[in-house]
């Protein structure tokens, strides 16, 4: 990108924002835009990741999902969430393979794109951005196993009380129970059922009974946490009823 | 109907714009896939005027022969006085788009109907506001018009030249 670009200063602004770039210098962060073009994508654009995987992008605005499904019976599960700041194809960036997963946008989003090849070289001139790549990395792989237990061990109320507290702001404390998710808050119930393993109908009741205890308030596509201590206790409880 | 990806171009001047469309035109592109957005009046250039000569449009002022020699190869010219911008000359199968726009009273809210156009063509609202801004500023903005390897190639050719500012919209 052209620094004169219009679109040059607030790419800067948001990666200074991530906390994958906010620690890199001024004159990395403007290296690394230098390097790339900007794209916009619309709404509801869904390619799989082999049409994606040898470029490196990072978003600026709006949100991306990265999921995988079942052809054959359509069910869909979330593997990642993403918003302003985020890097998607990380994993073939790391060990240049595609990746068997779908990306969606769900808003219109603006992205920073860079050829692999280029990206590597950027981080070979740059060693100091691996300080908060691996955390980065670590968090993802947490997130990865979060999902995977929570799928084996928990029912759904536990993994949707989990699934939310994942998004409300960590510095909210505990004498502040109304909290507004980030990334969620306004994600239909199929799209919160999708992001936990379950189904829409199962995510629906949940969230009316939570509203009827004062837990949640959830109308008009808006999630609002009412009694975050109360979530927090539900997000502990409850160890999956497991059948014969 | 114009397709839905785009690589635009932001120019400080209309001699950049012409080069980069010579440039594209050298490389191969389809010149019925290109597009230019432009004031139309400034201010020491009175006066201005339109006219139309058989098949072609003429356009009378400072900028006269870049108009012209645009209307020669690309398809459809429009002028039109948008609130806020002022006069707006475009060429192109921009046109169209903004033709279908006001004909559809497709005009979505908070928009011009050159930011109905572009919306249409699949450029997202906040990336329509800096175009504005840069037609307001008296840049010029190249549009290039495709499927998705088009619109890449055409980014290729277009970010090494004089463009203040080169963006891929896809669909």
């Amino acid at each position: 990108m052209n620094p004169q670009s219009a679109f040059f200063e607030e790419s800067a602004r948001c990666l200074k924002q991530s906390p994958l770039f906010s620690e890199l210098a001024p004159s990395a962060i403007e290296d690394i835009i230098t390097r790339c073009r900007r794209e916009t994508w619309r709404r509801r654009r869904q390619l799989p990741m082999e049409e994606t995987w040898q470029r490196f992008h990072i978003l600026l605005s709006g949100r991306v999902r990265l999921s995988r499904s079942n052809p054959e019976n359509g069910r869909m599960i979330t593997l990642f969430l993403l918003g302003p700041g985020d890097p998607f194809c990380l994993f073939s960036l790391l060990d240049g393979k595609p990746h068997e997963v779908m990306l969606e946008t769900l808003d219109d989003v603006a992205l920073l794109s860079l050829p692999m090849d280029e990206a590597r070289h950027w981080l070979d001139e740059h060693p100091e951005f691996n300080r908060q790549l691996l955390p980065y990395l670590g968090e993802q792989m947490c997130s990865l196993a979060g999902l995977a237990s929570d799928l084996a061990l928990h029912d759904t109320e536990t993994r949707l009380a989990r699934l939310i507290l994942r998004h409300v702001d960590s510095s909210a404390t505990g004498n502040d129970q109304h909290a507004t998710p980030r990334l969620i808050n306004d994600l239909s119930h199929e799209f919160l059922a999708e992001m936990i393993g379950s189904v829409r109908v199962v995510v629906n009741r949940q969230l009316q009974h939570w509203k009827q205890e004062g837990i949640v308030d959830a109308h008009r596509g808006h999630l609002e946490v009412e009694a975050l201590q109360e979530l927090a206790r539900r997000a502990e409880e409850h160890p999956r009823k497991v059948s014969a | 109907m114009v397709e839905k990806n785009s690589c635009v171009a932001v120019y400080d001047n209309h001699l950049q714009a012409e080069e980069a469309v010579r440039r594209l035109l050298e490389k191969g592109f389809d010149a019925g896939k290109l597009s230019i957005v432009g004031k139309g009046y400034q201010r020491e250039e009175h006066p201005i005027g339109f006219y139309n000569t058989g098949d072609r449009m003429k356009f009378w002022g400072a900028q006269g022969a870049f108009w012209g020699g645009l209307w020669g190869m690309l398809l459809g010219a429009a002028f039109f006085w948008v609130p806020g911008l002022g006069t707006v000359v475009i060429a192109g199968p921009l046109v169209s788009a903004l033709v279908t726009a006001l004909e559809g009273a497709a005009v979505m809210g908070g928009l011009s109907v050159l930011g109905a156009a572009l919306y249409s063509i699949g450029i997202p609202r906040d990336s329509i506001v800096r175009y504005e801004t840069a037609i307001k500023s008296d840049h010029y903005l190249l549009i290039v018009h495709g499927d998705q390897g088009e619109v890449e190639r055409a980014h290729d050719v277009l970010a090494g030249g004089d463009a203040r500012d080169v963006t891929i919209h896809l669909s």
